[in-house]
């Protein structure tokens, strides 16, 4: 505090600055037009019960400004570092996103917007596409990488090195060559990431539904996934970006505190857990951000939870107690506390028989009755099942050793794909095509032509099944492997497995990472199918106009999952190696030389002659005698010379002793 | 082998003799043949080889460092500390209505001036000033003509009469322009005094050109000391006691520039949401600032609105006042870094200097929210700076009246007026961190002068003040970081040194010469431009990256690698040599003792 306080101090007596500065003319007075209003900000918070008992929040904030002239430099709304981002490194669209746990597919969706743009890998993710020439887009990454990492404490300046990066043309997403993609499996998140993240909203967590977001509780979640997308906004209808629309959102799964424990299995425990928002999040939310344009909340009922809603009801209305209406608000499965403003129900073409509903909460109207809080209560077991993907892909490695190994991707049919193409009756020509997308880091040498191709477990021949392939190859500490591929599968498969060899390399002894021993990752390989859209419509209601969220959900974006990062150990070398080796190699070099020299400078004769005149004084020569077999010869008299050259010999010897003792202590 | 068989031919061939020698023949002392060298060839030559080859070695284990110009370097930095940069100027009295005079009267009288202005002037040469370097010419313009005194370098006349026919008693701005008129197309930057003497009461003014004027009625002894206290006190200084800008006030960033931060703080957004429309306030008050300050400066002006924004210290109410006062006493806790996030600039560079300028409009719960000075006075402009960091305005919305509770505040605009005026506080901020006072009165020892705003904010002699100011300080900064460089540089002989590093110390000791030069033609302005390109080159050398990294290969290092291999070869090296020189040395005295004891029989 000190130090602070002394600096300050000293310019205090400037406080009284008279105004001496007039006739500074202001052009025209007049108010323009209305401005700044461009800048929108808009907050959504999405909770869904997910069939495994837990419950999914998912918050998005989204914030749109207009390429104006003083774009990047002069801003209402929109976080103004964002914006001189963009413009400093042309940044045409990004998406940065920090993950903790994995998506689980299986129960918490995989077929669903959510899923399929949120769910993201583990650790770090970005990616970005440039508005450059192509030759200018590595430099614009490297210096995006930097300024991202300053802005949200995360060591993605890692991502610069052109090993950790690539450039992939189409399997990834369908883009020119402007896009650059890379990951840090192992980066950890946590509340540093999480605060200027924060930042960047107008509200940040002061007010609103952002105001929620208590730390221990959402870092106490089984998943956490912060992401951040920047995306031209199209608003115009000539089709030219003229704005930038920033979306921040943050998914968590949580577990409520249930009151049930899980030990029977009774049907009792069927029963969902019942949960609150201030129980989940551990707030209410206080009011609205009074900055943002609509603040709203949702509760959704996924397609297979209504599905038994409705059955129940029919059960129910066979029974003739209650009447319910269509929106399901009154049933007897669950009670929700506060009832919503508007409910919205999913239309279009649907894969199964029922549709999702949303419940819609708007926060501005709840203010009024204290601070907002939901709370849904179970009251008889449901059972359900989300809606999953065409495929389930999962990623495993084989292979044991530290010299080579394989990667194996394998699909494994969740049952949808036949819903989805059961109406095709020719089954021979209906194919679900798959895109994989796998960087796989430079040491880990992978031989493309080995791969092999399973469906059903039949190996096929691999033009029969990959439509198209596109390989990079590594590049020793400068490229990563980058495998971009269609598999055409028929719709009807059951399972299909492709598997990769792979060598593992030697990596410069500068290049291991601190903890090398636990080993390293591969990133995720994408798994895309681009004839499978997770889009969802809504029947929008008139109030609800144009939710960010909603409209999210409306996009036709191909199903996407992850597969899990793989963990592959290498030799790590004892880091002491390089100086051991030097050592005992320039010993070896000096006893070769040194004795080189002795044998050159040797006189045989005359030591012959010196031993001879020595005779039996030492025992050892004459064991040496002895060893090489000479006759021993009568000794002349010099027994005073050889108690002479020993002495000399005990003497060098402590010499020696000694100056290794001073070099030892005052070297 | 070959001298085993050597010394048993030799003892064949001495046989015919060795009858009579055998008996004082005794081989411990004495050999028959020359002691052979070959062996100590050997290892005198493995030791040379080891010898030539030390060199070698050092030059392959040597690390690559570019070329230092150490000795520049120490020059520039001894002429820096040892005569200050010094400017030359030009001053002009022009005296109208007074008795015609020769021209050798008027040199006497400017030699009396200069003589004033020596004594007022320090008596050290300040850096950055033209104490030491100053010419003055007087001219007087009467009804029967003008003179001119001798010795008028860079004369640039004008027209007679034409300083006469400016009519003194109009609008104060208005003389200006037409001394402007009059005087301003002089090729060199002169500073003018025009001494009026006139009827009408005293008054001096001192204009937003290079010109000021006295008008009263006084003699000349007088007019000498206004004259000279003006040249002095006002063009000279620049108004401000200290001439030179200490180190830690300097508002310009070591790249020379300057990144002007604007931010709009709604400390609570529940109770009223003011915006701004800030494009208008850059457009047309901003930019001409930007313009004038080109030289001392490259400025870049941003904003942003943020909101929730409390200050971090309370305030207390003052029912006499009907307000919320805030003391100085408080102020250093009234700005709250943890709430208030006025981030650091993307778009500038790492080194540039981030100046933040913050209105803060305060809640309703604490609205008319004033600072109190220390005498117990509110402070007029309700703010104030912290140097280095930038300036702080309290704006309290007009009458503080909240909207009726509705759950949603209004949206409001601060209107263009409010934005003028908030703007003059920061201009005057900004002024003062650049070290210019911004009070309307000049206030000397011999009375107080008028001082005209210019519509830029800065007016062209404070300019040049500063760019004489900054010049100064960039250069001396320069010569510092590039003293201390060369010095680091060579207490650590281990150390990489990029070609980059030698460039950009090459460069900013090419820039330093040409801000000298020109600080010594006396062109201001473009002395401030190189001075201040000088420091940027010199601090991108110094904070080089590969002088931050990892770049000390150390010494022990080196000998940790090699010793393994050389300690015990050189150790085996030279002993072989030693023994075999210790040997020869022992043979050849048997050999001659053999040879003398030969001779002697032979005699």
């Amino acid at each position: 505090m000190e130090l602070l306080r002394r600096p300050i101090f000293s310019l205090l007596l400037l406080l009284s600055l008279p105004i001496s500065f007039p006739s500074i003319s202001l052009g025209s007075a007049v108010q323009g037009e209305d401005g700044h209003r461009e800048e929108e900000f808009t907050e959504e918070l999405l909770l869904k019960p997910l069939p495994d008992r837990k419950v999914l929040a998912h918050f998005h904030f989204e914030n749109t400004a207009q390429r104006t002239q003083s774009y990047g430099r002069h801003h209402h709304l929109f976080p103004k570092a964002i914006s001189q981002l963009v413009k400093k490194f042309a940044v045409r669209e990004m998406e940065l996103s920090f993950t903790q746990g994995r998506w689980n597919y299986e129960s918490w969706g995989g077929f669903d917007p959510i899923s399929s743009s949120n769910a993201k890998p583990p650790g770090v993710e970005l990616w970005a596409t440039f508005d450059v020439p192509p030759d200018q887009v590595d430099a614009s990454w490297k210096n995006l990488t930097h300024s991202l990492s300053g802005l949200f404490c995360a060591s993605i300046n890692f991502l610069e090195s052109s090993a950790t990066y690539s450039a992939p043309e189409w399997a990834f997403q369908p883009a020119s060559g402007n896009l650059r993609y890379g990951t840090l499996p192992r980066e950890a998140v946590c509340t540093e990431n999480l605060t200027p993240w924060l930042k960047l909203l107008p509200c940040r967590d002061k007010a609103g539904i952002s105001s929620l977001m208590d730390r221990p509780s959402i870092y106490r979640g089984f998943y956490h996934s912060q992401r951040l997308r920047l995306r031209p906004a199209k608003i115009i209808a000539d089709g030219a970006d003229s704005g930038i629309v920033l979306e921040q959102t943050l998914t968590v799964v949580l577990q409520p505190n249930g009151f049930r424990t899980k030990s029977s299995h009774s049907s009792e425990n069927k029963i969902p857990p019942t949960w609150a928002m201030s129980s989940l999040l551990g707030r209410k939310i206080e009011g609205r951000c009074v900055l943002a344009k609509s603040s709203n909340v949702y509760l959704q009922l996924e397609r297979g939870l209504v599905a038994e809603l409705n059955a129940l009801k029919e059960n129910q209305e066979f029974v003739g107690t209650t009447v319910l209406n269509d929106d399901l608000i009154e049933n007897p499965a669950f009670e929700i506390s506060v009832k919503p403003d508007w409910v919205l129900k999913e239309v279009g073409n649907l894969p199964t028989g029922s549709s999702s509903l949303m419940y819609g909460y708007s926060i501005g109207k709840s203010t009024d009755s204290g601070p907002f809080d939901l709370h849904l209560t179970w009251k008889s077991p449901m059972v359900w099942s989300c809606p999953r993907p065409p495929l389930h892909a999962s990623r495993f490695l084989m292979g044991s050793g530290n010299e080579r190994g394989a990667i194996a991707i394998s699909l494994r049919s969740t049952g949808l794909n036949e819903g989805l193409y059961g109406s095709n009756k020719d089954k021979e020509s209906c194919v679900l095509p798959v895109n994989v997308f796998q960087v796989v880091p430079w040491y880990i040498k992978v031989y493309f032509h080995t791969i092999k191709v399973f469906i059903d477990e039949q190996r096929k021949a691999v033009p029969d099944v990959i439509e198209k392939i596109r390989v990079s190859p590594s590049e020793d500490k400068v490229l990563p492997g980058v495998m971009e591929m269609v598999l055409k599968l028929p719709c009807g498969v059951k399972s299909a497995a492709m598997t990769l060899e792979f060598d593992k390399g030697f990596l410069h002894i500068d290049e291991y990472p601190p903890d090398a021993n636990q080993g390293f990752d591969i990133p995720s390989a994408i798994i895309t199918f681009p004839n499978v859209e997770a889009a969802m419509h809504f029947n929008q209601f008139s109030s609800s106009d144009k939710s960010p969220l909603l409209s999210r959900f409306r996009e036709k974006n191909p199903v996407q999952s992850y597969t899990e990062v793989l963990l592959v150990p290498l030799t790590t070398p004892d880091f002491s190696m390089p100086y051991n080796v030097i050592t005992i190699t320039c010993t070896v070099f000096a006893l070769y030389f040194g004795s080189l020299l002795n044998v050159l400078r040797k006189r045989a004769s005359e030591e012959e002659r010196l031993l001879r005149a020595k005779g039996r004084s030492s025992p050892l020569s004459r064991l040496l005698a002895k060893l090489r077999r000479k006759k021993e010869v009568e000794p002349q008299s010099s027994t005073t010379s050889s108690s002479l050259f020993s002495s000399k010999l005990v003497v060098k010897i402590i010499l020696v002793a000694a100056i290794a003792i001073c070099w030892q202590y005052f070297g | 082998m070959a001298e085993i068989s050597e010394s048993s031919n030799s003892s064949k061939i001495s046989s015919p003799k060795a009858e009579q020698e055998e008996d004082d023949f005794d081989s411990n002392t004495m050999r028959r043949t020359k002691p052979g060298l070959k062996r100590l060839a050997l290892a005198f030559s493995v030791l040379f080889s080891f010898l030539l080859g030390f060199p070698l070695l050092w030059k392959s284990i040597e690390i690559y460092r570019a070329p230092l110009s150490f000795k520049d370097v120490d020059l520039l930095f001894e002429r820096i500390k040892s005569n200050p940069l010094q400017f030359p100027c030009n001053f002009r009295a022009i005296f109208v209505g007074f008795d015609s005079k020769t021209s050798e009267e008027l040199s006497r009288l400017g030699y009396s001036i200069s003589n004033r202005m020596t004594g007022l002037a320090s008596k050290t040469p300040q850096c950055g000033t033209c104490s030491g370097n100053f010419s003055v010419s007087v001219m007087i313009d009467s009804n029967s003509g003008c003179v001119e005194s001798r010795h008028t370098p860079n004369a640039c006349s004008h027209q007679c009469g034409e300083i006469r026919s400016v009519d003194f008693g109009a609008n104060d701005d208005t003389v200006d322009d037409k001394l402007e008129s009059a005087l301003g197309d002089c090729s060199g930057k002169s500073y003018t005094v025009v001494v009026v003497n006139g009827d009408t009461g005293y008054k001096a003014v001192i204009g937003k050109y290079r010109h000021a004027w006295i008008v009263g009625r006084f003699s000349e002894e007088e007019a000498v000391l206004k004259i000279s206290e003006i040249f002095v006190e006002v063009f000279m200084k620049g108004g401000n006691e200290e001439g030179a800008i200490h180190g830690e006030f300097m508002p310009v960033g070591a790249d020379g520039r300057i990144v002007l931060s604007y931010n709009l703080l709604n400390a609570n957004p529940q109770d009223w949401i003011y915006d701004w429309d800030f494009d208008r306030i850059d457009e047309d008050m901003l930019s001409p600032v930007v313009e004038a300050l080109r030289n001392v400066a490259n400025i870049s002006v941003e904003s942003q609105v943020l909101y929730h924004t409390p200050k971090s210290s309370y305030s207390h109410w003052d029912d006499e006042r009907g307000a919320h006062i805030f003391s100085v006493g408080d102020l250093p806790f009234f700005v709250n870094s943890n709430e208030w996030h006025l981030d650091t600039s993307i778009a500038a560079g790492g080194r540039s200097k981030i100046l933040h300028f913050v209105v803060y409009i305060p809640s309703a719960k604490e609205c008319p929210l004033l600072l109190q000075l220390p005498d117990g006075e509110i402070s007029k402009t309700n703010g104030f700076i912290s140097p280095m960091w930038g300036g702080v305005i309290v704006w309290n919305p007009p009458k503080c009246l909240r909207e009726p509770e509705s759950g949603h505040p209004a949206k409001h605009k601060i209107s263009s007026h409010d934005l003028q005026m908030i703007n003059e506080v920061f201009m005057g901020q900004l002024r003062q961190l650049f070290g210019l006072t911004s009070d309307s009165l000049f206030l000397g020892r011999l009375g107080k002068a008028i001082q005209l705003t210019s519509d830029k904010g800065f007016t062209e002699w404070e300019l040049d003040v500063l760019s004489r100011q900054h010049a100064c300080f960039n250069l001396h900064s320069c010569a510092t970081t590039l003293g201390s460089l060369s010095r680091l540089v060579q207490s650590l002989p281990r150390m990489i040194i990029m070609d980059e590093i030698g460039k950009q110390v090459d460069f900013s000791l090419e820039a330093a010469k040409q801000a000298e030069n020109d600080a010594s033609l006396g062109i201001f302005d473009s002395s401030a431009d190189s001075s201040r390109q000088a420091r940027s080159l010199a601090e991108d050398a110094f904070f080089h990256p590969s002088i931050m990294s990892v770049s000390y290969y150390s010494f022990e290092h080196c000998f940790a690698v090699y010793s393994p291999f050389f300690l015990p070869v050189s150790l085996h090296v030279i002993l072989a040599a030693l023994k075999e020189w210790k040997r020869y040395k022992q043979e050849k005295t048997k050999y001659l003792t053999w040879k003398a004891k030969v001779d002697t029989a032979a005699s």
